[in-house]
C-alpha cells in the first residue's frame, strides 16, 4: 500500500521556497538555482543587491563553506548574481533608500519554521525608532539584553511571534512589571519586524558573519618571508605575476588564496579567478606515456586531456604508473611550516602592491 | 507476491526483543541502527568472504521515485541505515519512510510527511519495537507508525522548529524506552536527549547536556546561568548501550555560539562530550570532554563503540570514539577512564595536550581568530556521522575521516556573541582517507588516502564502514561499494553505483544467501553471491 499523492509531495518539496518567491529569469539561473540549493534554498538571494565585488566575496565565502561546482559554474553565478541582483540605485527622496541597498533582508537560513516573519526593512526602521524609546534600556543596543533585561534574540515570546501575535499579548499583559507600553499595533507590529531582523542577523546567513579584517601582519616581515624561508619569490614576483595583486582581491580573499591558492575565489575585477591546471602523466604496463591536465583521478582509473585536446581515460593497477605534477605542491608543503604570523605578514606585504 | 513468498506468518511476527543484543545480532535481522547495541558495526556472517566476494553483484536496487528535489538539498540521499526485521527493509529519508521486500525490492509501502520547517540535512532511519516504528520528522515530531502498513498510530512533538531545532535521528529502543535525540546550533538552545513509551509515546525522562542551574555538578564550567540556558550540545545521533551495566552512551554536540567563545569561558559541560546515563532514569553516570570549550563545530556525536578486549593481561569493557575533533579515545566503558588520547588526523595542534582524564586541553590561540588561526586539520572537523567499524579479529577501529588544514575566523566581537559567530574559512586542500587505528595504542596501522585537490565531487571515501567475519571492511570509495582487506587496506573488489555510498552498509541473510546493503543518493542497493 503506498501513500503517495503527487500533488503533496510536490507542495512538500517546493512550498517553502515559494515563500521566497522565484528567481528571475535569466542566463545561468539554471547553474545558480543547482550550485546554491545544495546547501540551502537559492532564493535567499532575492532582496540583496550587490555589486559585482560584492557577489563575488560571497560567492568566495561559499566555496569555502564547501560549495561544489567547477570554476566555470562559480563564474557564471556571480555574472547572474551580478546583472540580475545588482545594488538597488540611490533615490535622494527616499531616506531609507540607500539602507534598502546595503541591507540584506531578512535571511533566516534553511532550518527553522515555515513561516517565517518575512522582514519589511521600513517597518523594521520604524520599530528600532520604538525600540529604542521603550526597550533599549535594559535590552540592549542589538536586543541581546544585559543585567536589566532578557535576551530579546533567544526569546521564546519573540521566536514565537509572527507580525505582532505574541509580542503584542505579552506587552498587553503588563511589561515591564508595574507599567504597561501604550504601543498601537502599528508599532508592535514594527517592533517585531525590528526584533525578526535581529534574530536574522545574529544567524550564520546574517549580513555580520563575514571575516572582519586580516590586515594586522607586518609587510616588511611579510618581504622578508615572502624572499627567504616562504621561497614565494622562487615561482612569484611581485612586478611579474602578483603585480598589482591587491586590487584584484579583497584583503580576506587574498589571504584565502596564499593559503589555499587552488580554491576557487573572485576578487575586486569582475571573474578573476584562475587556477593553474594539475597536469598526470599515466604510463601503461607497455611502456606508452601520456601527458595532460587532469580530469579525474580515483583509485581506480584516471583521466586527462592530452595536448591535443583529446579526452584520455585509464583504468589504474598493477603495471600503470601515475605521476601528477602539482603546481601549488609549493603551497601544499607550506601548511606544515609557516605560523598564523607568517600568513598575516605576507598577506600585508602583497597588500601593497595595489 | 510478498504474502505468498513470504507466507502469512510474516506480520504476526514481532521484533523480537532477544535480538536486541550486545554484540552479534542473529543472522537473519538487522534490527537496529547499528545492527546490535554495541556500534561495531561487525557482523558474524562469512558466507561472503575474501575467498569468493569478487563474485559479488548487485540482486536488486531500489531507487526512491516521485519525490523530487528535498528542500536546501537536492537529490533525495538515504543516510539512514536500514532496519531488516522479518523479510523487510525500512529506510528513511527526510519526511518519508520506505518499507520494501528484502528479498526482491518491491515497494511494500511508504509513509510521506509534510513538514512545517526544520533542517532537512538528513534522516538516520526508524526504530523497531514490536510491530511498531518510530520515525522523526524534521520539524520535531515523533511518530510512531505500524509496521505492517505504514498507519500512523500516534505523533507527539519533542522539539520546536520555531527555535531552530531539528530531528534527524534514527530512534533508538532500549528496553521499554525510546530515546530521541535532537540537532540544531543557529540559535543558541540547549540540547537534550528523551525517553518516551513505546505505547504512548509518553515522556520518561529528558536529560540536558547542560547543568540545570548554577551550583550543580558541572556548572563551574560557564560562566553564567544564561549561558549555560544557551549553551548547545546537540544529540542528533544513536548512541550505543551494555545491557549488563545498563548504561547508555551518547556522543554530544558542540557548544553555543559556535565559533565565539568569549561570552562562555570555560569547559563547557556536558558539551562535545560523551556521557554515560542510566538507562532508566537518565542520570549522568559518567562523562569525558572530547572537545572542551569547543570554538570549531566539533560535534561529538561520533558513535561511541563498544567492545571487549583483553589489555596487558586482563579483560576489559571498552568504548572507543574517532571524534570530530581529530582524536582518537578509549575509555573504559564501566567507569569513563580514559586508556588511549591521540590525534589521528594532523598533529591535533589545537591542543596543548591533553589533562589528568585524558581530555584535550584547547590552546587558546588556536580559537578562531579575527585575523584567522590554521589548524592542521580541516575545519568542518576529522570525520562525522558516517559509522565507523570495530573488527574484533583484526582488534582495529575503522573511520572514514578527513586530512588537511582549515583556518577559523571569529565574526562576533563583542562580549555576548549569538549563533554562530565565526566561521571555519577553509574545507580546502583536504583528503580524504580511511583509517585503521589500533585500540592499544591509537596509532594508525594502515591508512587508505586520497589525493587532495583533484576535480571530481565525489572521489575520496564515502559513507560508513561495515565489517564481517569474513575478514572484509565494505565503505564507499570515489562512486563505488569497496571491499578491503581489514588487515592491510588492500583493496579486494569495487563496483561501482550511481552515486556515492550515503549511508553505512549492513548485512544479514535472508532465504538462504547473505546480502549486503548500500544506500547511494537515491538509490539502496542489494548485492549477493552470483550463482547463489
Amino acid at each position: 500500500m503506498t501513500f503517495t499523492s503527487t500533488s503533496v509531495l510536490l507542495l512538500a518539496g517546493f512550498l517553502p521556497c515559494c515563500a521566497f518567491g522565484q528567481l528571475p529569469d535569466g542566463p545561468n539561473r539554471e547553474t545558480v538555482q543547482r550550485i546554491c540549493s545544495a546547501c540551502h534554498p537559492a532564493q535567499i538571494v532575492l532582496g540583496r543587491g550587490m555589486t559585482r565585488e560584492q557577489w563575488g566575496a560571497i560567492v568566495s565565502n561559499m566555496i569555502s563553506r564547501g560549495a561544489k561546482g567547477s570554476d566555470e559554474e562559480f563564474a557564471e553565478v556571480v555574472d547572474y548574481l551580478t546583472k540580475n541582483l545588482p545594488p538597488a540605485k540611490k533615490d535622494a527622496g527616499t531616506p531609507t533608500a540607500q539602507t534598502k541597498a546595503i541591507r540584506p533582508r531578512n535571511l533566516i537560513d534553511q532550518a527553522g519554521a515555515d513561516d517565517k516573519q518575512v522582514v519589511d526593512e521600513d517597518a523594521a526602521a520604524r520599530g528600532k525608532t520604538v525600540y529604542i524609546a521603550q526597550c533599549i534600556t535594559c535590552h540592549g543596543t542589538k536586543a541581546r539584553g544585559g543585567e536589566r533585561g532578557a535576551d530579546l534574540v533567544r526569546s521564546l515570546v519573540v521566536l514565537h511571534d509572527r507580525y505582532g501575535s505574541t509580542i503584542g499579548p505579552y506587552l498587553a499583559k503588563g511589561h515591564p512589571e508595574g507599567k504597561s507600553l501604550a504601543l498601537t499595533q502599528d508599532q508592535i507590529v514594527d517592533l517585531s519586524h525590528f526584533l525578526h531582523q535581529q534574530v536574522g542577523d545574529t544567524l550564520r546567513t546574517g549580513p555580520f558573519n563575514s571575516v572582519l579584517n586580516v590586515l594586522v601582519g607586518d609587510p616588511k616581515e611579510g618581504k622578508a618571508f615572502f624572499n627567504g624561508p616562504g621561497k614565494c619569490s622562487q615561482c612569484h614576483s611581485t612586478t611579474g605575476d602578483l603585480a598589482h595583486i591587491a586590487s584584484k582581491y579583497d584583503p580576506p580573499v587574498l589571504q584565502l588564496k596564499v593559503v589555499f591558492p587552488q580554491t576557487a575565489a573572485f576578487g575586486r575585477r569582475a571573474a578573476t579567478n584562475s587556477r593553474k591546471p594539475v597536469t598526470v602523466t599515466v604510463t601503461s604496463p607497455s611502456g606508452e606515456s601520456v601527458t595532460g591536465v587532469l580530469d579525474e583521478i580515483d583509485d581506480f582509473s584516471v583521466s586527462l586531456h592530452d595536448d591535443a585536446g583529446h579526452y584520455r581515460s585509464f583504468q589504474r593497477g598493477p603495471g600503470v604508473k601515475v605521476e601528477k605534477h602539482d603546481p601549488y605542491a609549493g603551497h601544499v608543503a607550506l601548511l606544515d611550516e609557516y605560523t598564523d604570523k607568517d600568513i598575516h605578514d605576507v598577506v600585508a606585504y602583497l597588500e601593497t602592491f595595489k | 507476491m510478498l504474502a505468498t513468498s513470504l507466507g502469512a506468518s510474516l506480520f504476526a511476527q514481532l521484533l523480537d526483543p532477544a535480538a536486541l543484543t550486545l554484540f552479534n545480532q542473529p543472522a537473519g535481522i538487522w534490527p537496529t541502527y547499528n545492527g546490535d547495541y554495541s556500534g561495531r558495526r561487525f557482523s558474524n556472517l562469512t558466507e561472503i568472504n575474501q575467498s569468493n566476494v569478487s563474485l559479488l553483484k548487485i540482486e536488486w536496487a531500489y531507487r526512491i521515485s516521485g519525490i523530487g528535489p528535498q528542500r536546501g538539498v537536492g537529490v533525495p540521499t538515504i543516510k539512514s541505515t536500514p532496519l531488516m526485521v522479518n523479510g523487510i527493509l525500512y529506510f528513511t529519508i527526510p519526511d518519508h519512510v520506505f518499507a520494501v521486500n528484502a528479498l526482491t525490492g518491491a515497494l511494500l509501502w511508504q509513509f510521506d510527511f509534510e513538514d512545517h520547517g526544520g533542517h532537512l540535512i538528513g534522516q538516520r532511519g526508524v526504530g523497531m519495537y514490536g510491530n511498531w516504528l518510530y520515525f522523526l520528522t524534521p520539524d520535531g515530531w515523533f511518530i510512531s507508525l505500524n509496521a505492517k502498513d505504514g498507519k500512523e498510530r500516534w505523533r507527539h512533538k519533542v522539539a520546536d522548529e520555531k527555535l531552530q531545532y531539528f530531528t534527524t535521528m534514527s530512534t533508538m529502543i532500549v528496553k521499554n524506552h525510546v530515546l530521541v535525540g535532537v540537532g540544531g546550533d543557529a540559535m543558541d538552545v540547549r540540547g537534550y536527549l528523551e525517553a518516551h513509551d513505546p505505547e504512548t509515546g509518553a515522556l520518561q525522562w529528558r536529560w540536558w547536556s547542560e547543568p540545570q542551574k548554577k551550583g550543580d555538578p558541572g556548572s563551574e564550567t560557564w560562566p553564567n546561568q544564561a549561558a549555560m540556558d544557551h549553551g548547545g550540545g546537540m544529540t542528533w545521533l544513536p548512541g550505543t548501550y551494555d545491557p549488563d551495566l545498563n548504561l547508555l552512551y551518547w556522543g554530544t554536540g558542540n557548544a553555543n555560539p559556535v565559533f565565539a567563545g568569549q561570552g562562555r569561558q570555560g569547559a563547557n559541560l556536558y558539551t562535545a562530550s560523551i556521557v554515560a546515563l542510566n538507562a532508566d532514569t537518565g542520570k549522568l553516570v559518567w562523562w569525558f570532554q572530547a572537545s572542551p570549550h569547543d570554538t570549531h563545530d566539533w560535534d561529538n556525536v561520533e558513535t561511541p563503540v563498544l567492545f571487549d578486549a583483553i589489555i596487558d593481561g586482563k579483560p576489559r569493557k571498552l568504548l572507543a570514539q574517532g571524534a570530530r575533533c581529530g582524536w582518537f579515545f578509549v575509555l573504559d566503558r564501566t567507569n569513563g577512564h580514559n586508556l588511549v588520547s591521540r590525534p589521528f588526523t594532523g598533529t591535533g595542534n589545537w591542543a596543548k595536550g591533553v589533562d589528568s582524564k585524558g581530555q584535550p586541553i584547547p590552546d587558546p590561540s588556536k580559537e578562531p581568530q579575527i585575523d584567522g588561526s590554521m589548524i592542521d586539520m580541516p575545519a568542518m572537523g576529522a570525520t562525522n556521522w558516517p559509522p565507523p567499524s570495530y573488527d574484533p579479529q583484526t582488534e582495529l577501529f575503522y573511520l572514514n575521516g578527513i586530512e588537511g588544514y582549515g583556518v577559523a575566523y571569529l565574526y562576533d566581537t563583542s562580549p555576548d556573541p549569538a549563533g554562530y559567530g565565526g566561521g571555519g574559512g577553509g574545507n580546502f586542500d583536504t583528503r580524504s582517507s580511511l583509517f585503521a587505528i589500533d585500540i592499544r595504542d591509537g596509532k594508525i596501522k594502515w591508512k587508505h588516502s586520497h589525493e587532495s585537490g583533484t576535480a571530481r565531487n565525489d572521489a575520496g571515501m564515502s559513507g560508513g564502514i561495515l565489517t564481517t567475519a569474513g575478514h572484509l571492511l565494505f565503505t564507499g570509495d570515489s562512486g563505488q561499494l569497496v571491499a578491503f582487506d581489514p588487515a592491510n587496506g588492500n583493496i579486494l573488489w569495487h563496483q561501482r553505483l550511481t552515486a556515492a555510498v550515503s549511508n553505512g552498509p549492513s548485512t544479514y541473510m535472508l532465504g538462504g544467501k547473505q546480502y549486503i546493503i548500500a544506500g547511494a543518493g537515491d538509490t539502496l542497493y542489494a548485492l549477493t553471491l552470483a550463482g547463489k
